[in-house]
């Protein structure tokens, strides 16, 4: 029993000492430096995610081409407060005072850093620090964004009603969070206008608005794709992350044999991620947030002097925080057009995209 | 058995190395500097009151989940499933917590016994298929890994939802949390909790059980060789079904020390890796309570250090995982390391 406790003795021993004696290395980063560290936490996902982080991610990398910040990300290794927390610390102690964090799952851990860390700035986006109980606090040192998916949405739904002007069209979801069903809902409402305004007729069924439940089974993603298209859909608006590469991965196989199916990309421009032949995307196009904008701006802001401290933002038409790609090489130009059309009506507010379910499909 | 003990631990010391070794050689390949990327691995780990608290707290269930996994290893099962287990252990628990109104003094120990029956009852599961119908107790495991990822899906937005969001419980209150304020103000704010108390408790329960009662004689006998154990008038399939439900019921209480420890609510559409690296742990810990305990430690410290190391050198948190992967797989490599220890032995004395 005694040599096995001295055995035990020496393994920590050996390993502490090991790990201890490769010490050195450079000095901490002096904290006086005049360029600003800009820090991020990535959500659930990878930084590559092609829609949430890796928007986020390039407003940063903006900045630090155009305004010289210094910049770094952290992933996490869970989704829990803990995990998020114990990242965010990590940056404040290696000197990284403007944090970004995507997703609303940061929302409980934004409201306890922005209390402990006073000397950090938190940009929150699609979310609003509330401390478990829904008690929502915006502190001095934090900037809540939210963006008007529904408006986004309604476009990409109008866009592709006009497009394909008859036929069938499905949503395939991620998790039933508010961002992802306002995308919904505001497509549902964008197909109701085509059919009303334009004489269009597509129809979304119930049967053809599914939530997968994650955000990252690619398989399921495919699988609910063809169901989807062997029931006659035309075009899929996934709404999904990872199960929307699944739907865009079946549409480029059915694409390259030659059926007419069509996907609206979510989040950032898509297309690129549609192509299936030369340049020819089953991309039809693309409803996004300008979650890169707003990263680059709140950093710009916070270079100025100007960061808006405690504020609540919104995102939306009349500041184009949202909207479709300016090129769509599948949308003809007169649809392009008109939905530039409601784009300005959105704007002035003569069209009110709902944000609440009414009496749409879930 | 002395020197057994001796061995195992120089062995599992040696993998430890072997993956440190690795780990640097995966930093320099990808133009970084070993000796710094360890420096700040372990003072991220290590270096104030409150990082030893995180890395105390991120070992807590990887503790349970080791014991689960020895458990059942040391009665010759390999159990897969404590992923699972926890999930089951850690809903059961979430539900009380939520919904019953007790002194915390009489919550915690409900919600302990709660999580331990519930992914008690959820392991022998697999031990029933085993001794009744012989289905190996992996495939049955991991099966119910996902039964139980489906389960708490359906059942978290059904019951116990918070009021605007689908995808998360609500919020378990202070009275029911493992989380004390002296603990955490101790730890200057670290997310430690009383999960590391009930730990320690445990492994020496476990400990005891194996080593020093009939019970545990029981199980290892049957773990050694069952058609022995049957013939020496050992019950084996209620032995089976009850070491998957001790298992099972160790990894509940991994699922009890995350949800109402380490999380402060349950979140669907996540099976918790530390299932799976409970047995990279029980394998790294020798397979004794012990181990597991030291062994857990360590991967705490690996996890908690990781992200100051990526803050401080540029390592891509991508490498970082990589690099904490490598060092993780070779440290559950200690019996390839025997293996060849053994073979030289044997070779030198053939010569």
């Amino acid at each position: 029993m005694k040599s096995k406790k001295v055995a035990l003795i020496l393994v920590v021993f050996f390993v502490t000492s090991f790990v201890v004696g490769c010490g050195g290395g450079t000095p901490a980063p002096d904290p006086q430096e005049p360029t600003l560290r800009v820090g991020m936490v990535t959500d659930a996902g990878t930084i590559d995610d092609k829609s949430f982080n890796q928007g986020t991610w390039e407003g940063v990398l903006q900045a630090r081409d155009q305004l010289g910040v210094e910049i770094r990300y952290l992933q996490p290794s869970g989704t829990t407060e803990a995990d998020y927390m114990r990242e965010i610390g990590n940056l404040v102690d290696a000197g990284f005072n403007f944090i970004v964090c995507p997703g609303f799952k940061f929302e409980t851990s934004i409201y306890e850093a922005q209390a402990r860390y006073p000397e950090a700035k938190f940009v929150l986006i699609d979310g609003a620090p509330h401390d478990g109980e829904f008690n929502f606090l915006v502190a001095d040192n934090t900037v809540s964004i939210f963006f008007a998916e529904h408006e986004s949405g309604f476009l990409a739904g109008l866009a592709s009603a006009l497009q394909l002007e008859e036929g069938q069209a499905g949503f395939i979801g991620g998790m039933e969070i508010p961002p992802v069903q306002k995308f919904n809902w505001g497509f549902q409402q964008g197909v109701t206008y085509a059919n009303e305004n334009y004489g269009t007729d597509v129809q979304v069924q119930s049967q053809n608005v599914i939530y997968q439940g994650t955000f990252d089974n690619v398989a399921a993603g495919q699988q609910l794709a063809a169901q989807m298209y062997d029931r006659g859909v035309d075009v899929i608006f996934a709404a999904a992350g990872g199960v929307g590469v699944g739907v865009i991965n079946e549409a480029k196989s059915r694409a390259a044999a030659g059926d007419d199916v069509w996907v609206v990309g979510v989040d950032v421009d898509q297309y690129d991620e549609g192509i299936y032949r030369d340049s020819e995307s089953i991309i039809l196009t693309s409803a996004m947030k300008y979650i890169d904008v707003a990263a680059f701006d709140m950093i710009e802001a916070e270079l100025n002097d100007e960061f808006p401290g405690g504020e609540t933002l919104f995102f939306d038409a009349t500041n184009f925080g949202i909207g479709i790609p300016e090129n769509n090489p599948n949308l003809n130009a007169d649809v392009e057009q008109e939905t530039a059309e409601v784009f300005a009506l959105v704007q002035s507010g003569e069209v009110v995209v709902s944000d609440q379910l009414g009496d749409l499909i879930r | 058995m002395k020197i057994r003990f001796n061995r195992d631990y120089l062995l599992s010391l040696i993998a430890v190395i072997l993956g440190l070794i690795a780990g640097a050689i995966l930093m320099i390949v990808t133009n970084n500097n070993p000796f710094e990327g360890y420096n700040y691995l372990f003072r991220g780990g290590t270096m104030n009151m409150q990082r030893i608290g995180n890395t105390i707290a991120t070992a807590t269930p990887l503790i349970f989940a080791g014991l689960s996994v020895t458990f059942a290893f040391r009665t010759g099962l390999f159990n897969i499933g404590a992923s699972g287990q926890m999930l089951i252990g850690g809903l059961c628990a979430t539900a009380i917590a939520l919904n019953v109104s007790l002194p915390k003094i009489l919550l915690l120990p409900l919600m302990i016994i709660v999580a331990f029956i519930a992914g008690g009852l959820w392991g022998s599961i697999a031990g029933f298929l085993k001794a009744k119908f012989n289905v190996h107790e992996v495939v049955a495991t991991i099966m119910l890994n996902w039964i139980a990822y489906w389960t708490v899906y359906y059942m978290v937005p059904l019951y116990l939802k918070a009021e605007f969001l689908e995808t998360e419980s609500r919020r378990i209150p202070s009275e029911a949390s493992l989380r004390i304020e002296w603990l955490r103000d101790f730890f200057d704010g670290s997310y430690i909790n009383l999960g590391i108390v009930l730990a320690i408790i445990v492994a020496i329960i476990v400990a005891f059980i194996l080593d020093k009662t009939t019970l545990g004689y029981e199980l290892k006998a049957v773990g050694y060789n069952r058609t022995a154990a049957e013939t020496a008038g050992i019950d084996v399939n209620r032995n089976i079904m009850l070491s998957m439900g001790i298992a099972g019921g160790l990894a509940g209480l991994a699922g009890l020390s995350l949800y109402a420890g380490i999380a402060t609510n349950m979140q669907i559409g996540v099976l918790p890796m530390q299932g799976f690296d409970g047995i990279a742990v029980s394998l790294l810990g020798a397979n004794s309570p012990l181990g597991v305990f030291f062994a857990a430690i360590f991967f705490g410290l690996l996890h908690s250090g990781k992200g100051f190391m990526t803050a401080m050198t540029g390592i891509p948190p991508e490498i970082a995982d990589t690099i904490i992967a490598t060092i993780i797989y070779f440290a559950a490599t200690s019996v390839v390391v025997d293996r060849f220890l053994e073979n030289r032995r044997k070779r030198r004395e053939t010569k």
